[in-house]
């Protein structure tokens, strides 16, 4: 979350500075007592001052967005969002307001809003660097990796010391399987010496290519160096899981979500570690976490209509399961537990039916497999 | 002699002697080590730097009585020549005979079954109803059925009796699915492998070869072979869901899993689902003799509750909540976790495997060789894993898994599993290369051994020393009408105030085949109130036995 402090200072900046222009003569003083206390750091008082002034001045765009700020910086998103929005409805071409409220909405775990709401910053400043950043890190987490680097491959080639874009640039390339590309990034990063980001880098590439101990030694160096680096934990765990310590994952995925409760990798895969332990309750509030970043994400989903399954709440794993595979057909796994689903409703026709997918499907995994990669 | 409180006090206070040593008690399963046991046969894998698969799944082991003299004898399966491996210096299989005091002695040549095939696994039993039991053995190659002589020999009838089974089998299992009174045979049969199927994989980023996930290799059917009743078979499977549902069989129990009196098959598949086989008894459509039906994904059986197929090894099936019905359990490899499938009595399972703490124990394991079984004659049944990842070089891509991996013993109480494997003896806390696992009474004091086969190495043989104070009664079961070794007979007994039950199945671990006693564990009860058997058909009768003896076996004749 480093990254996005930084945006946060800066645009909260923005903001202040903006409320020092000429207010109208009355309640200006008590608007400059308001922004006083915000800037020296008194949040709690520059929230009633913000308050008392828009009470007397319901519409001025400037107090509703330094209130949102104000709500932002102690952590109260949703009030934040609301004063963001009402800024925004007067005054709609606002772009620093745009930007807070996607960072209050990226923030909050509101991921898809926050990519929408900065998409319309992106295109409003198209060459303003970090909010093109903030929505890159926004389609990381979303798993729209390709665009990601997309949009930050231009930035990368005017800013080439950056090394928070390097490395979201770095991360979208390898989860793209754009490799090569990717290790001209770490090498990058690998010029300024040994740095938490770009073990991060390496092991998360080595995990791509299935090197699981070299990525597990990476990723955890990388943690050594910086434990605030975002996404690290959720790496980190993914290196332990792959090789074979699921109590060593669960740690890392619990500290992966202390420093961002939004992430999706680290929810979901808690999320399944919750589940097989026969933890249903704290598994549902994971993929709840989850879907919330990536609301239509058909692995959030599915995991959380084997859990419906698995605590017989039958026609809600219906529901799922079968838009599931309705958008996925060749998602095999949604396939078998619906047949599951069918047999347990005592719809043996239904169930029938999609057995035989399930049968066709790996049936024709089987003959791939045959003629596949000679590959472990 | 009473104390009073002050003379106890000041006996508390001023210690009068030294404390005595602790005794010392034997761990609950005790390693009889080969110096000791006269088992000095080890199992050779053919272990190559190319890493041909069926180096890595063998062997298999059983206890037998081979010369019906009432003591178990140990048959061990080895590897020999084939289209990928030719030995330096001749392998063989080994039967060693018991001596009745602890030791065994080596008497594969006078006996006649050394094999000479990659061999896999055996299936042990009383084919021809003579009252001897005769040994199949299956291979990477042609099988081997052994026929007993009744003088301590056998004879190679493969051919005579229709058995030249091709291909790559694995584990096996003897039963009487149409209850005519003869035992049939359901072999597994795993991956096409043959000499145009061999494949290495390799160019990992250790640059060596190492063996090929069973996923690329295509899948077989397995065979059903009816028994004639002339010392022929004929194959069966042909147009049934047996050879529709091609797999890559590895492990097989057969049970009746609805109390049909029709015994079913459970097969454990590698990468991909499993089968259940229901018997549903002769084909009244006509289109074949005898039906069965192949429900594993209705019942819930087939893959993982994440809906993935994975890596079935070994299987077993017992009625491990006492409610009448069979359960069943699937081992698989690391990561994927073992399940235990608690019956619903209505042809659905549900994994409870995590509930019985085995999903935690198992998750870095890959099992093979397993069985449900009372080792402490308490009543419960209680279960053995053995365990030991199928590639050797395991711990290059993995931290946490070994190659070598130890094995776990559960202890049942009140309806749950406990892991106790950390007080199960030292054995417990050593590593194997473990495969096959046979369970038997070899020293005939009711308490059922174990013995393992390792991958490459010398099998384990663990004399069992628990449930002290515990009663017992072993059956030795002698089927008249129905099939000699009385498989799918059901015993139910009394004893404390409690009544239970058990179904004779037959096969069950991996590549393995065991005692074919019943040993019924009545706990600290000092009677046993009663013993009912229902013979399996054609005959079906009940035969009751009133205040039969404890702690010995018994043999019980159909009558």
């Amino acid at each position: 979350m480093n990254y996005v402090n930084r945006f946060l200072l800066a645009f909260l900046l923005v903001a202040a500075a903006a409320a020092q222009t000429p207010a109208p003569p009355s309640g200006e003083a008590m608007l400059k007592q308001a922004i006083s206390l915000h800037q020296s750091g008194n949040i709690p008082g520059a929230i009633e001052a913000y308050k008392n002034y828009l009470a007397v001045k319901p519409e001025s765009p400037l107090a509703l967005s330094n209130l949102g700020a104000a709500y932002s910086k102690s952590g109260r998103f949703e009030d934040a969002i609301t004063q963001y929005r009402h800024a925004l409805r007067l005054q709609p071409t606002n772009a620093p307001v745009e930007m807070n409220l996607g960072l209050a909405y990226y923030k909050s775990g509101q991921t898809a809003l926050a990519a929408t709401t900065l998409e319309h910053v992106h295109k409003a400043v198209p060459n303003e660097y970090q909010p093109a950043l903030l929505l890159a890190d926004c389609w990381l987490a979303m798993g729209r990796n390709k665009a990601a680097a997309a949009l930050l491959t231009p930035f990368a080639e005017l800013h080439p010391d950056e090394r928070a874009l390097a490395y979201i640039l770095g991360t979208a390339l390898i989860r793209d399987q754009q490799l090569e590309k990717g290790q001209i990034i770490i090498s990058r990063i690998l010029r300024d010496g040994e740095s938490a980001e770009a073990h991060l880098l390496l092991g998360s590439a080595k995990l791509s290519a299935q090197e699981y101990p070299a990525a597990l030694q990476d990723l955890a160096r990388a943690v050594e160096l910086n434990p605030h680096l975002p996404y690290v934990y959720s790496w980190y765990g993914q290196a332990l899981l792959r090789t074979g310590d699921p109590l060593r994952a669960t740690e890392a995925f619990r500290k992966a979500l202390e420093a961002n409760p939004f992430d999706y990798t680290a929810n979901l895969q808690l999320a399944i570690l919750l589940k097989e332990d026969n933890q249903p309750e704290e598994a549902r509030q994971r993929l709840q976490r989850a879907l919330q970043v990536r609301p239509r994400d058909p692995d959030a989903r599915y995991q959380r209509s084997t859990l419906d399954l698995q605590t017989d709440h039958l026609e809600d794993a219906r529901r799922e399961l079968e838009a599931l595979v309705k958008e996925t057909p060749a998602f095999t796994g949604a396939h078998v537990t619906l047949a599951t689903v069918y047999y347990r409703l005592k719809r043996k026709a239904d169930g029938d039916h999609e057995r035989k997918i399930v049968q066709a499907q790996n049936a024709e995994t089987q003959r791939r497999q045959q003629s596949g990669e000679n590959v472990k | 002699m009473k104390f009073t409180r002050r003379q106890f006090a000041a006996l508390a206070a001023v210690p009068l002697l030294e404390p005595a040593a602790p005794a010392q008690t034997p761990p609950l399963f005790e390693e009889i080590p080969p110096s000791q046991s006269g088992i000095t046969w080890t199992h050779h894998n053919a272990l190559s730097p190319e890493h041909f698969l069926p180096e890595a799944l063998g062997p298999g082991c059983a206890f037998l009585d081979y010369d019906n003299d009432g003591w178990m004898d140990i048959y061990l399966v080895n590897s020999g020549p084939s289209d990928f491996f030719q030995p330096t210096k001749p392998l063989r299989n080994a039967l060693y005979k018991n001596n009745r005091d602890g030791t065994f002695t080596d008497v594969t040549e006078q006996a006649g079954v050394a094999g000479g095939t990659f061999g896999m696994g055996v299936a042990v039993a009383d084919y021809d109803n003579d009252g001897w039991p005769d040994i199949f053995v299956t291979s990477y190659g042609n099988c081997i059925l052994y026929k007993n002589n009744h003088d301590g020999t056998f004879t190679d009838v493969t051919a005579k009796a229709g058995l030249k089974v091709p291909g790559w089998t694995t584990s096996a299992v003897w039963f009487d699915y149409d209850n005519d009174g003869r035992l049939d045979l359901f072999i597994c049969s795993f991956v096409d492998y043959g000499p145009t199927a061999h494949r290495s994989c390799g160019q990992n980023q250790l640059g060596l070869k190492f063996y090929c996930i069973p996923r690329f290799f295509k899948p077989t059917a397995s065979f059903l072979y009816h028994n004639n009743g002339d010392g022929t078979f004929t194959e069966v499977g042909a147009g049934t869901a047996i050879a529709q549902s091609l797999g890559k069989g590895l492990g097989v129990v057969a049970t009746d899993i609805n109390n049909d009196g029709f015994m079913d098959l459970f097969v454990a598949n590698d990468t991909v689902q499993n089968y259940l086989y229901v018997n549903r008894g002769p084909d009244k459509a006509g289109k074949t003799k005898w039906k069965w039906e192949e429900i594993a994904l209705p019942a819930e059986v087939a893959f993982s509750a994440a809906g993935q197929p994975r890596s079935g090894m070994g299987v077993d099936a017992a009625d491990v909540f006492n409610s009448g019905y069979q359960d069943l359990f699937v081992a698989n490899v690391d990561q994927e976790m073992f399940s235990l499938y608690r019956n619903q009595k209505d042809e659905t399972f549900r994994d409870v495997a995590s509930a019985n703490g085995v999903a935690q124990s198992t998750r870095l394991l890959s099992g093979w060789g397993l069985k449900f079984f009372d080792y402490d004659n308490d009543g419960a049944i209680d279960l053995i894993l053995a365990n030991g990842h199928p590639d050797d070089m395991i711990e290059r891509y993995s931290p946490t898994v070994k190659h070598r991996e130890p094995l776990l013993l559960f202890h049942q109480a009140g309806g749950k599993l406990t892991d106790v494997s950390a007080t199960a003896g030292p054995a417990f806390t050593r590593s194997y290369p473990a495969r096959g696992l046979a369970v038997g009474d070899f020293n005939n004091d009711g308490r059922l051994d174990v013995l393992i086969g390792n991958n490459g190495a010398a099998p384990l043989l663990l004399k069992n020393n628990a449930g002290a104070g515990n009663h017992w009664l072993g059956l030795k079961l002698e089927g008249v009408r129905c099939n000699r070794d009385a498989i799918g007979a059901r015993i139910r007994w009394s004893a404390g105030g409690v009544i239970r039950s058990r179904l004779k199945n037959s096969g069950g671990s991996y590549l393995s085949s065991h005692d074919p006693r019943e040993v019924l564990g009545i706990g600290p009860a000092t009677k046993l109130d009663w013993v009912e058997i229902k013979w399996p058909q054609p005959s079906g009768k009940i035969q009751r036995l009133d205040n039969p003896p404890l702690d010995r076996y018994i043999s019980v004749r159909e009558q």
